[in-house]
């Protein structure tokens, strides 16, 4: 099927040589993952949404706004996301379609991925194997540049300082013509992180001042988009970021480890744009080192993509493509090197007005063997839509899967090679009612995960078994909605989730584990915005909930529910000649909640952080 | 009759000067840990989720994290060991405290918290507290700076000294106001006098010393080797070897439960590749040698109840979560199995 559109891809290409339509008229905007994504949930940030958050990172986006549980040890620690039920390693993060999960890991750390580097991001949710790729089982995170052409120069400073000792500095600068588009940004965040806290560890519990967790992240980003002709556009993004950061031990503990990293991450885009069709050649680099204290671990992946994208005019649309991928791994305890290759494609066909089906295909060849293949399938049924309110049904299904780490393979000692790719299915439904300004979304999802790879001692040495399935089942429902009171406009949004991840297979049958709930897998989150324009003040509030989670697989420890509140008030009225002087002032945890995600772990109570930016 | 008084509250003077002179401190009342079985739970590395389980053996009745139910506040560290001295118990944490509770109700009655590294275990001598402590790991991994922290209060607080020993010390015992300390990296015991806090003799053995107990009116020491274990007792007068008793044992850890008619139970584990974890049962007093006498895997930690025969067998569960406790008879047949807290690794008989 797939050999049988590529044919019909290139004769159509032949045909399309002729037209020479504008390239603002054909564009495709939407990613794949969005086109083809019928029956599948995506939650979306714009440019001007994360300006608001420029001075946090994914890991505070994925918490303060949407149902993602993020495991954070620490402010500016690490941070991995917990998606559905699933674990660090089940949520696939690509930037301008490069995946940034770590190879050797198999996880990002989202505290590494502050906001300010990026113009737009997007949350998929559910398996999704075939539109995504690997890693993609409990949903995946899309971080994309957007530099629009035909924009005057721009130039941003913006300083802010705040409690624990924080300074972050931004320097942006982008500028755009007819055919060229450039965009720079440095960017350099510091904390101290002195922030008081309880010491549960302490006889008396005394108030502590919290030592060695200091962060330094700096990095640059240079986009580029050069129009070549009307119906060519080059793109290219460069990255690069590194963190030196002092680890935070858990209470009761001193250690003082020491963790840098470094990356460098480069893409090009390569795109010839027809009246019905799209070709897209990628080619990309991420090359990342980590320290810890002494133990160098660097990992190099090299992507090589084709891409094709069809729209026919009748009701179907085609985007098929084959995905290169060299990974080395120069790990402390090993090298290792691998080669993974995908073929995919994706169909829609627009059945009526009311209804589009998907359908999406992924051919993975990892090592020398064909992997199982990945289907995926959804559809988005209008079941009625009138002037002021429309119902839509979603349905989708499909298959994930994760390819095993290096370290999963190759970790000396206790690698092991026979490991096969962790599975998944999925499967969703749900209903999106709009009226008005009122919108609300209701949605049904089970995933079922097998040969979890978990890590087991055998003796002195840990190494890592296929062994557990788990399944996911959950609820998620969200709304929002917009009024105004007398000048002012106002916004606001709201989502509850409910999901419970259990293990059906264990390490053994009598494994206490089964049947209850994952560790820090909290069975309730809700979460609520309310935003406020008024001339040219801006005022948000966000709330949230994070329920009781249990601290191991077999939970009979739980760790306390809590809520943290964030107020910000903006200002951008402030002008000296063609200089703009934005301000911010924001309080993030405004009742001072004492909490831990993670057991052990402390956060900081409230803090003021204080931004003023020079804008030219 | 004032005659009479006077002789009477001379007499009653008497008596209460005689009593006072007596040291005779008030009796400490039982309380409802200072009998039945503590489950020491060493925790999950950077978790610090360590704990202590309390079982009534007679009951059945399991309690878990007494230390938080006493305290209100978790243990936050890595249970290490766990030392009856002095009428206290100190709970030893390789994160880098000794936490002092009361024996009875494990509520808090002291702390060393500053100053450590990575204790491993404690002796109490001339009312003091000497902590056994990897020191700092270099940056090899090795830890080049061992020492012995001296806390001169039995109640905890500061350490006032650090005795430098070799590499990785272990267990410790005390005689008199000497310390024996097991230097388990580098086959050495170190003699210790604890009024002088220094070492004052070093005695050359093999393996890797682990354990020291008491039998048969001696100290002796429980030494890992790599296909044997060792036994030595000591000449208390002079701190030199008296006996050494070699057993074909291979794989030892360095746990050992103290089994009725002198018989010792060692757990063993071969480790990388073949992952078989065993209970050898060996006697240096009686004839019993049998290096396979219970085989299985996952195990981390062993006890014996002397008072009902049974051997208590912990199992980590791959630190997935919590472990179990299995009970054995003294045929090795299975009776029971209980719950436990994360890393079960030893246990205390009250």
């Amino acid at each position: 099927m797939i050999l049988f559109i590529w044919v019909i891809s290139l004769f159509s290409q032949a045909s399309e040589k002729l037209d020479t339509l504008a390239l603002q008229e054909v564009q495709v905007s939407a990613p794949a993952f969005e086109r083809f994504g019928q029956g599948q949930k995506v939650l979306s940030w714009n440019t001007t949404q994360l300006a608001r958050l420029q001075n946090q990172t994914l890991s505070d986006l994925l918490s303060e706004q949407s149902p993602v549980f993020v495991r954070s040890y620490g402010p500016g620690m690490l941070a991995s996301p917990s998606f559905r039920g699933t674990s660090a390693g089940h949520t696939a993060i690509y930037w301008n379609g490069l995946p940034l999960n770590s190879p050797s890991l198999g996880q990002s750390d989202l505290s590494l991925f502050p906001l300010i580097a990026v113009d737009h991001a997007s949350l998929q949710f559910g398996s999704a194997g075939a539109l995504v790729g690997n890693e993609a089982i409990g949903g995946s995170v899309h971080l994309n540049s957007k530099i629009p052409f035909n924009l005057s120069s721009k130039l941003l400073f913006s300083q802010e300082i705040g409690s624990f000792g924080q300074s972050n500095t931004h320097l942006k600068w982008s500028r755009s013509w007819k055919k060229t588009a450039l965009q720079s940004k440095y960017y350099r965040h510091f904390a101290e992180n002195d922030y008081p806290f309880k010491d549960l560890s302490l006889p008396g519990t005394p108030e502590k001042t919290q030592e060695h967790a200091r962060v330094l992240q700096e990095g640059f980003v240079q986009d580029f988009s050069w129009r070549i002709k009307p119906d060519k556009l080059f793109k290219s993004s460069f990255w690069y970021n590194r963190a030196d950061r002092e680890i935070q031990a858990p209470m009761g503990s001193s250690t003082q480890d020491l963790q840098k990293d470094e990356s460098f991450r480069w893409v090009a885009d390569y795109e010839i744009i027809k009246s019905q069709s799209q070709w897209i050649l990628k080619s990309g680099l991420v090359s990342e080192k980590q320290f810890f204290n002494q133990s160098l671990n660097q990992t190099r992946q090299f992507l090589l993509s084709g891409e094709w994208d069809y729209a026919s005019k009748g009701n179907w649309s085609f985007h098929m493509g084959s995905r290169i991928s060299l990974i080395k791994g120069e790990l402390s305890t090993y090298s290792a090197t691998d080669q993974r290759i995908e073929f995919f494609q994706f169909s829609k066909y627009q059945a009526s007005e009311k209804l589009i089906l998907s359908l999406n295909l992924r051919q993975q060849v990892f090592g020398d063997t064909f992997q199982p293949f990945i289907p995926g399938a959804g559809l988005d049924w209008k079941i009625w839509k009138k002037e002021e309110q429309e119902l839509t049904f979603k349905f989708s299904g499909g298959k994930g899967f994760k390819v095993p780490t290096l370290n999963d393979r190759f970790w000396s000692p206790g690698g092991n090679p026979d490991l096969l790719p962790e599975k998944s299915w999925s499967a969703e439904s749900g209903f999106e009612w709009k009226k008005n300004k009122l919108g609300q979304t209701l949605t049904f999802y089970t995933l079922n995960v097998d040969n979890w790879i978990i890590w087991l001692p055998q003796g002195s040495i840990w190494t890592p078994q296929n062994i557990k399935q788990v399944i996911s089942k959950g609820i998620e429902y969200s709304g929002n909605t917009g009024f105004t009171l007398g000048q002012s406009i106002w916004e606001s949004n709201w989502s509850f989730s409910f999901n419970k991840a259990v293990p059906i297979r264990g390490t053994s049958k009598n494994d206490a584990s089964i049947g209850k709930q994952l560790p820090y897998t909290p069975i309730h989150q809700a979460a609520i915005g309310l935003k406020g324009t008024w001339k040219h003040w801006l005022l948000s509030l966000q709330g949230n909930y994070t329920g009781q989670r249990n601290i191991t697989a077999d939970s009979p420890k739980t760790m306390a529910a809590y809520k943290l509140f964030h107020l910000a008030a903006s200002f951008k009225g402030l002008k000296m000649g063609r200089l703009q002087i934005p301000m911010q002032f924001r309080v993030q945890n405004i009742f001072n909640t004492d909490y831990q995600a993670i057991y052990l772990r402390a956060m900081p109570g409230r803090s003021y952080h204080f931004n003023l930016s020079i804008q030219l | 009759m004032k005659f009479n008084y006077i002789r009477f509250s001379k007499v009653l003077a008497l008596f209460f000067i005689l009593f006072s002179c007596v040291e005779n401190e008030p009796e400490r009342p039982l309380g409802e840990y200072d009998s039945g079985i503590l489950i020491m739970n060493e925790g999950s590395f950077g978790a610090n989720d360590g704990e202590v389980y309390h079982l009534n053996p007679t009951t059945g009745t399991l309690k878990s994290d007494i230390f938080e139910a006493a305290n209100g506040r978790p243990f936050a560290g890595l249970l290490e060991d766990l030392i009856y001295e002095n009428d206290n118990m100190y709970l030893v944490a390789n994160t880098g405290k000794v936490e002092v509770v009361n024996p009875g109700d494990f509520t808090s009655l002291g702390a060393v918290t500053s100053g450590l590294d990575q204790p491993r275990s404690l002796t109490v001598n001339s009312g003091k507290l000497f902590i056994s402590d990897y020191g700092p790991y270099d940056q090899n991994y090795g830890t080049p700076d061992s020492y012995i922290a001296v806390v001169r209060n039995t109640l905890g607080g500061n350490v006032a000294k650090k005795i430098s020993v070799s590499r990785k010390p272990e267990d410790m015992i005390s005689f008199g106001k000497y310390i024996l300390v097991a230097g388990s990296e580098e086959s050495k015991v170190e003699v210790i006098d604890a009024e002088k806090e220094e070492v004052i003799k070093t005695i050359e053995v093999g393996g890797n010393p682990s354990v020291f107990y008491e039998a048969a009116g001696k100290i002796w020491l429980y030494s890992t080797g790599l296909s044997e274990v060792y036994f030595y007792s000591f000449h208390l007068d002079n701190f030199t070897l008296a006996t050494t008793n070699i057993y074909p044992i291979a794989n030892a850890t360095g746990k050992i439960a103290f089994g009725n008619d002198d018989i010792m139970y060692l757990l063993t584990s071969s480790g990388w590749p073949d992952y078989n974890d065993g209970i050898a049962q060996v006697s240096v007093l009686g004839p019993e040698l049998n290096p396979n006498w219970y085989s299985g895997s996952g195990f981390y930690g062993i006890g014996f109840d002397k008072n009902r025969g049974e051997l208590y067998l912990a199992n980590s569960n791959g630190f997935q979560g919590n472990g179990t406790i299995t009970v054995l008879d003294e045929n090795g047949s299975e009776l029971r199995n209980l719950d436990s807290g994360r890393g079960p690794s030893g246990f205390m008989m009250r």
